[in-house]
């Protein structure tokens, strides 16, 4: 038992799990991560393929090659931390805490970025102004606006979302701006601006007056005439939609522009709205890693603060 | 301009500490540390300017970086030079000089746009200005105990090899902590801010945690080992050899989130 503590807790144990760490680190970088074992099978030699489809190197960051380092680096690295922390604590003078805080920092980060692969969830939703997404708190997030800002030489500068956030029907927050690296943080789930785009949709108004926006590849029917919108030419000065009509006599293909136009017993005209991307993701590990960052960086600053003085003049 | 200013003041301090290495007895330049505090405020001024003109920190391109790199290493080597500390070696400081030299080289090349461009929306955190101006300064340092780990392999002195390693062990002792904050800390909390995912095992990343790796193996091996073995100082060239993969070799040989820089 003392023999098992003692390799437990060597130094060596430790430097040549960093070894491995940094060898399998080192090779998943230089081969394609991810792939199916018939891709690996055409870029590499026989033998080459076999071995990075059977050892996980082709999925080395979840493959137990990487698992079990990190799991004996974990159990090595609590091992000396006790030691270590018991050995300062039996100190008379002087102790010193930082590589206790840093290999804590280090054990806390572990721990964190287990919860996190297991536990991280993402979604994504695309919105057009005015459309709606339930969140899983139970707050509803309707987009007001989406802005696309460029600088004058047409570089991007800012793409902005504007929402609204409602519990039950009553108002959370009002026109709060996500911009890419300014997230919304609502309770457990964080809103990224993830990407934008445009969607071409076709706006109808109906004999009695309502207006209907339908989409590529859908139809609307009122009595007995039908607006099909096939497809989008993108091919002239400014994009128009292609529509197949039915029941209106002498009108069957239909190119439409912006412009309103009365086709049959409806008025129709072809727009295109920004869309933005969303992205909600929840990460219960985060935090952990956070603490355990922060943890990292003290103790490595501490540590070397204390041995820069202790050198000698 | 500015730059080329810079880089013909850090060739000339190269050029007269490349002379004294060859005085005996062994003598300091009392020139190469003006030139070197001249290039390195030129250098700096011209980041302050360029961040002036772009509305951000200039740390969002390659050519950006490589300034602000060159211009660290020359601010270090001036420390250097006037510590008391870890013993002074001329070698060490030429050597640095040298790496400053070429990297404002490579900055110079053709090949590497140097248009004043506002950073794009991904580019625009506070975190990302602190993530690579750490990252960079914790190299910079990384390139002294690089310099001396690598005089201490050629040297057969063996007071000679005790202060050397003295002298790199004393700079990655700088070094690491902020290489630590800048690369790893500060990366991860931009990485969560701006992608949602504060890992993604993306190559830059991944070379990042194989250099912080390699520089914790050296200060772990070297105090298992005697000083002057050369073991830790393989080491301590190894991972500086795995800072230059990381900015250079992952940049243009392996595709990833960090294209830009």
């Amino acid at each position: 038992m003392q023999k098992f503590w003692r390799f437990l807790t060597s130094l060596r144990l430790a430097i040549g799990l960093i070894v491995a760490l940094v060898v399998g680190s080192t090779l998943a970088t230089l081969i394609p991560q991810g792939l199916q074992s018939e891709e690996y099978i055409t870029r590499y030699p026989k033998i080459v393929a076999t071995l990075v489809v059977e050892t996980g190197l082709g999925h080395y960051f979840s493959s137990l090659l990487f698992l079990l380092p990190v799991f004996a680096f974990f159990f090595n690295l609590l091992a000396c931390t006790i030691n270590r922390l018991l050995r300062e604590l039996k100190k008379k003078g002087q102790r010193r805490h930082g590589p206790d805080i840093l290999h804590v920092g280090l054990l806390v980060l572990i721990v964190g970025s287990l919860v996190s692969y297991s536990e991280r969830k993402e979604g994504a939703v695309t919105l057009r102004p005015g459309d709606s997404v339930d969140l899983p708190g139970g707050e509803t997030l309707i987009l007001k606006s989406f802005s696309d800002e460029r600088y004058e030489n047409g570089r991007p500068s800012h793409w902005i979302s504007i929402v609204d956030l409602t519990k039950g029907g009553k108002p959370l927050k009002s026109s709060v701006p996500i911009r890419v690296n300014s997230p919304l943080r609502v309770g457990a789930v964080t809103i990224y601006q993830a990407s934008y785009g445009s969607e071409a949709t076709l706006e109808i108004t109906e004999p009695g007056g309502k207006t209907t926006f339908i989409d590529k590849g859908a139809s609307l029917a009122s009595g007995n005439a039908e607006i099909f919108f096939m497809t989008v030419d993108t091919k002239g000065t400014e994009p128009q939609a292609l529509l197949r009509v039915t029941g209106v006599p002498g009108t069957e293909l239909v190119r439409l522009g912006s412009v309103q136009t009365e086709i049959g017993p409806f008025r129709a005209a072809f727009k295109t709205t920004s869309t933005t991307g969303l992205q909600a993701v929840t990460d219960p590990g985060y935090p952990v890693v956070l603490a355990g960052l922060i943890l990292v960086a003290l103790g490595t600053t501490l540590t070397f603060i204390r041995k820069l003085k202790e050198l000698p003049a | 301009m500015i730059s080329t200013i810079a880089f013909i003041l850090l060739l000339a301090a190269a050029a007269i500490q490349a002379v004294f290495l060859f005085r005996r007895p062994a003598v300091s330049d009392p020139v190469s540390p003006w030139l070197l505090s001249a290039a390195a405020l030129l250098l700096l001024g011209f980041s302050i300017a360029r961040s002036l003109e772009i509305g951000f920190a200039a740390l969002t391109s390659t050519f950006e970086s490589l300034v602000f790199y060159s211009a660290v290493i020359a601010v270090i080597e001036v420390a250097y030079r006037f510590q008391k500390k870890a013993p002074f070696f001329p070698f060490v400081e030429f050597g640095a000089t040298f790496s400053a030299v070429v990297m404002l080289a490579i900055a110079s090349s053709p090949l590497l746009p140097k248009e004043a461009l506002p950073p794009i929306p991904a580019l625009k955190s506070a975190w990302l200005a602190l993530h690579v101006s750490f990252a960079f300064i914790g190299e910079a340092f990384f390139v002294v105990s690089f310099v001396s780990a690598l005089v201490l392999l050629f040297s057969k002195d063996d007071k000679k090899r005790m202060d050397l390693d003295r002298v790199t062990y004393t700079a990655i002792a700088i070094g690491y902590p902020i290489f630590t904050a800048g690369a790893l800390v500060f990366g991860a909390i931009w990485a969560e801010r701006a992608w949602g995912r504060w890992w993604s095992w993306d190559p830059k990343e991944t070379w990042a945690l194989v250099t912080w790796l390699v520089y914790t193996a050296y200060l772990h091996v070297r105090l298992v080992m005697k000083k002057k073995e050369a073991l830790p100082s393989i080491i301590a060239v190894i991972g500086f050899l795995c800072t230059i993969f990381t900015f250079f070799g992952v940049n243009y040989l392996l595709p990833g989130l960090h294209s830009y820089g």
